[in-house]
């Protein structure tokens, strides 16, 4: 069982009094990508929130285990410090904080709950230096601010960015496949791919299978009405690309 | 329900108490040749009431007008809009005193209010104080103030298009005050507003 | 780590207040009270010239006849003007007279503010450093004497340069103001002076850094700044005062005269002692600040970062007399626990085509009350002037109050005003952001302010800025979770 990352259980979850999770079981091992896919409405990035703890959803039952603690006793922090890493479906957008102050911020912190030393001002600019070479983002990116008129391409590839700088144990792309155009597809699915190793997985939240072409999942998941109605491989998302999620029960 | 009320002419409730999800609009004019203190007292007193306050003010003599408006959110989700807006010229003195009040816990209030002045004349004189006291934190308010001129690129542009400089800023004038006239149902005060509006010389 | 060593940690760093030591020197104090006679003694201790003995006086009997003012948003405790020591100051050392005291000089060195000169860095500040009430050290008057520029303690203008004193000494804040300009106009201790001659650009920042020590007293110093004819000058203030359960009073006066095309740029970062967790203790900050755009062109600049105090009643405030001169206000104004903070400008427009241009931010957390009071006053005769006001306020949590009062008031048909507020509280999902990447709770909340209020914190000198967005993360410690 030493290959197990993530272990959801019977997972039950509300917003506002309304159950969206009625009952979510997946278990996610080491170096796996799996995708979560499911029509709009599905809960899906409720699962998504729910993992990484987002205020205002609310687990009735369940158990999430991460590396085996409970990750439903961690705050959002603690658990990015543990390594888990959300793609926003909507990157938030955070006027007059640059990109380099938020992932010193950023990077420091989760350094320093590991016990490693923080970076020092020239590590710290190499390191984002790379990831944007990794991204192809320019100089000036670093002194943006935030997300702050950011095109949506620009923001997911931000997502990305920081999703390389933090290299995260269990990423988790909410829809970071919707509204891009084919080049920032591409860069999004190397960033994703590049991380991809025996001890990193990642889920993918998508309803659409452009971006599981480019990044081949183990296993892939169909989400409908709360509940994993279906478990398979690839060969899954061909099923949906010509059948849709009607039939799937 | 709506309201409309020709400053001079109508008896105005100072006091008005909106219940849980009442609705309720409110426009307020104060015509050429009309001095008054219009204090206009609200209160949200019920969850979700919502109100409108549209106010028009068109002043070219030696008016005194003054209103000011107390809106108090009482409770939660509630929704007010204010829009006030007027001309004064020659020696009127406008003043607008607006306060929007939120009360502790009076959570998921949205209040916007907006207070727009064309000053024509240096006798005349706009004062403004648009007020927020706000004890709420989960709230979404907002007020805007400007006193101005009509813009001279706006007349320029229709005077190189042939309109005579007096039509163009009468049609400037409309179009200043139109987010309030298009408020009015009744066609007749509508054309009111127009004629008082040519009458007076910018 | 457990929840409550967790709590124990952040009540322990949650309270620093860093700045909040007292220093250990022997102190010579004059009778607590207020009257003629205890004037006559600050004048006397000071060896003043009759004329400003008469302009204390004056004054006081001005202050006699007037009300303490109750129209701001807060609520001043009671103040008892014949409990407060007027004059307090280290005594010298009989020996060495002319030497700055060791505890001094470290107390000083302490606050980060050196106050013996040192080789010239790049980024050198001069400092007009006062201690209670009197100024304890004046550094680069040497080398800025070289262009002409006067910087030196308020007495020491007095007795070196009575005429210009003379001449602009309540010009621009008559002696009757107000309530509180009137009593400092009466006992001011000490405070600095700058004089910028024509042309001359200053080519070092000056700072007066205000400290106070002594329990019981109050702080009333003025400063007078002038800038002539194409002068410059970027001019910076601090503050700050020990930990104490009293309340204490600070009431400055500060004056700027800006002649023709010249410029002058204030920045003052606020940290007077704000009173602990629950209300108790803290600085009284009750000042008047204003400048006049004396002649054409002149630009007067205003940046100010208020975190401290318990109360804070001030509005740096210009008169735009000469044509063509303009203005900013720039203010970013911190509230937390039970502090009271009623801020803003008043921009009064003579001249023709004149500008200002006012921004704030106001950030309210646990159970204070934060306001911005604005006045915009466009006279007849002021053709073109334009002003914009953007006035923002965010509020972290559900106990505080924020709020925006400003007037505008305007009788010239050419000019163009334009005000716009927003109130709303720290967002939710900005929050959650910065914490699924890592940043805790409370860091978190320190960005956010810290970008919230960044068109305000960009306009401060280096020096300052670095120090100023610490202070806001510090001010805000303890106020989420």
């Amino acid at each position: 069982m030493d290959n197990i990352l993530l272990k959801i259980s019977d997972l039950h979850a509300e917003v506002a009094g309304k159950e969206i999770l009625k009952g979510v079981s997946l278990t996610i091992g080491k170096g796996e990508v799996h995708a979560v896919m499911g029509p709009n409405g599905a809960g899906k990035s409720t699962l998504s929130a729910v993992l990484t703890g987002k205020p205002g959803y609310k687990v009735t039952s369940g158990e999430i285990e991460f590396m085996g603690r409970n990750l439903l006793e961690m705050s959002a922090e603690e658990r990015a410090w543990a390594g888990i890493f959300l793609s926003f479906q909507y990157p938030i957008e955070i006027p007059g904080v640059s990109i380099t102050n938020f992932m010193k911020a950023a990077v420091n912190a989760c350094r320093k709950a590991r016990g490693e030393k923080e970076l020092t001002p020239s590590e710290f600019l190499r390191l984002m230096k790379e990831k944007m070479a990794f991204v192809k983002m320019k100089g000036e990116f670093a002194k943006r601010e935030v997300n702050v008129g950011f095109s949506g391409g620009e923001k997911k590839r931000n997502e990305i960015f920081q999703m390389a700088m933090l290299e995260p144990v269990m990423a988790i792309l909410d829809e970071t496949d919707s509204g891009l155009d084919v080049d920032a597809l591409k860069i999004v699915s190397d960033g994703v791919n590049a991380l991809r190793s025996p001890d990193r997985s990642a889920i993918i939240i998508t309803h659409y299978k452009k971006l599981l072409e480019y990044v081949v999942p183990d296993m892939v998941h169909i989400l409908k009405d709360g509940r994993i109605v279906l478990t398979g491989g690839r060969e899954l998302i061909d099923r949906i690309e010509t059948g849709g999620f009607e039939g799937i029960e | 329900m709506k309201h409309l009320y020709l400053i001079g002419r109508d008896e105005i409730p100072s006091d008005i108490v909106l219940t849980s999800q009442e609705e309720h609009q409110l426009i307020l004019l104060a015509l050429p040749g009309v001095s008054a203190d219009v204090p206009v007292n609200i209160r949200l007193a019920g969850e979700g009431a919502v109100i409108d306050v549209f106010g028009l003010y068109l002043n070219f003599g030696k008016e005194r007008v003054s209103f000011r408006v107390n809106l108090r959110h009482e409770s939660g989700h509630c929704r007010s809009r204010q829009l006030f807006k007027g001309i004064v010229g020659a020696e009127a003195q406008v003043e607008f005193d607006g306060l929007i009040y939120v009360a502790k816990g009076a959570q998921k209030t949205s209040a916007f209010q907006e207070n727009h002045s064309i000053l024509l004349s240096d006798r005349a004189l706009v004062q403004t104080r648009p007020q927020l006291e706000i004890y709420a934190d989960d709230v979404e308010c907002s007020h805007g103030a400007t006193i101005g001129k009509l813009s001279e690129d706006e007349l320029f542009y229709m005077r190189s298009r042939g309109i005579p400089e007096k039509e163009a800023r009468a049609l400037q004038m409309r179009s200043f005050i139109s987010a309030v006239v298009e408020r009015i149902e009744d066609e007749q005060i509508r054309q009111m507003i127009y004629d008082k509006l040519s009458q007076c010389q910018a | 780590m457990a929840a409550e060593e967790k709590d124990i940690l952040k009540e322990f760093t949650g309270q620093e207040y860093k700045e909040g030591f007292v220093t250990q020197v022997e102190q010579d104090y004059i009778p607590k009270g207020l009257n003629e006679q205890i004037i006559r003694m600050i004048s006397e201790k000071k060896g003043e010239p009759q004329w400003l003995l008469d302009f204390r006086l004056d004054a006081f009997g001005k202050w006699q006849k007037m009300r303490q003012p109750d129209w701001a948003h807060l609520h001043l405790p009671q103040i008892d003007y014949q409990d407060i020591i007027y004059y307090a100051a280290p005594k010298k050392n009989s020996q060495r007279p002319t030497e700055i005291d060791p505890a001094l000089e470290e107390t000083f060195e302490k606050l980060g503010i050196p106050v013996k000169e040192r080789k010239a860095l790049a980024g050198v500040v001069a400092v007009d450093a006062v201690f209670d009430s009197v100024s304890v050290a004046t550094t680069f008057r040497e080398t800025l004497s070289k262009q002409g520029i006067i910087f030196c303690s308020f007495s020491e203008a007095v007795k070196d340069h009575p005429d210009l004193v003379r001449k602009y000494l309540s010009s621009v804040v008559p002696s009757g103001d107000n309530y509180f300009a009137a009593l400092n106009s009466a006992v001011f201790s000490d405070g600095s002076f700058c004089y910028i001659p024509k042309g001359v650009h200053c080519p070092m920042d000056l700072s007066s850094y205000f400290r106070i020590n002594a329990s019981g007293t109050g702080q009333f110093e003025r400063t007078l700044i002038v800038a002539e004819e194409g002068a410059t000058l970027s001019y910076m203030e601090g503050c700050t005062a020990p930990m104490r359960d009293e309340n204490q009073l600070h009431a400055a006066v500060v004056e700027i005269v800006v002649g023709k095309d010249a410029d002058v740029k204030y920045s003052t970062v606020q940290n007077w002692y704000p009173g602990d967790a629950n209300g108790r203790g803290g600085i009284l900050n009750l000042v008047t600040k204003r400048g006049i755009c004396k002649g054409e062109g002149a630009h007067l600049s205003w940046t100010q970062v208020e975190t401290g105090s318990a109360v804070t009643w001030k509005y740096p405030s210009t008169i735009l007399k000469g044509d063509y001169s303009s203005s900013e206000f720039y203010s970013v104004a911190v509230t937390n626990n039970y502090q009271q903070a009623d801020t803003g400008t008043k921009m009064i427009h003579l001249g023709k085509g004149t500008k200002s241009r006012i921004v704030s931010k106001g950030i309210s957390a646990g159970k204070s009350e934060n306001s911005y009071r604005g006045l915009v006053r466009i006279n007849p005769g002021a053709e073109g002037a334009r002003n914009y006001s953007q006035c923002d306020s965010l509020l972290i949590g559900s106990q505080c109050g924020a709020h925006t009062f400003p007037v505008i008031r305007s009788s010239c048909p050419d000019a163009i005003v334009e005000h716009e507020a927003t109130t709303s509280k720290i967002s939710e999902d900005q929050l959650f952001y910065c914490t699924q990447r890592g940043i805790a709770q409370e860091e978190a909340v320190g960005l956010i302010v810290n970008g919230y209020a960044r068109e305000v914190l960009s306009r401060l000198p280096m020096e300052f800025a670095v120090e100023a967005q610490k202070l806001l993360s510090v001010s805000l410690e303890g106020s989420v979770g």
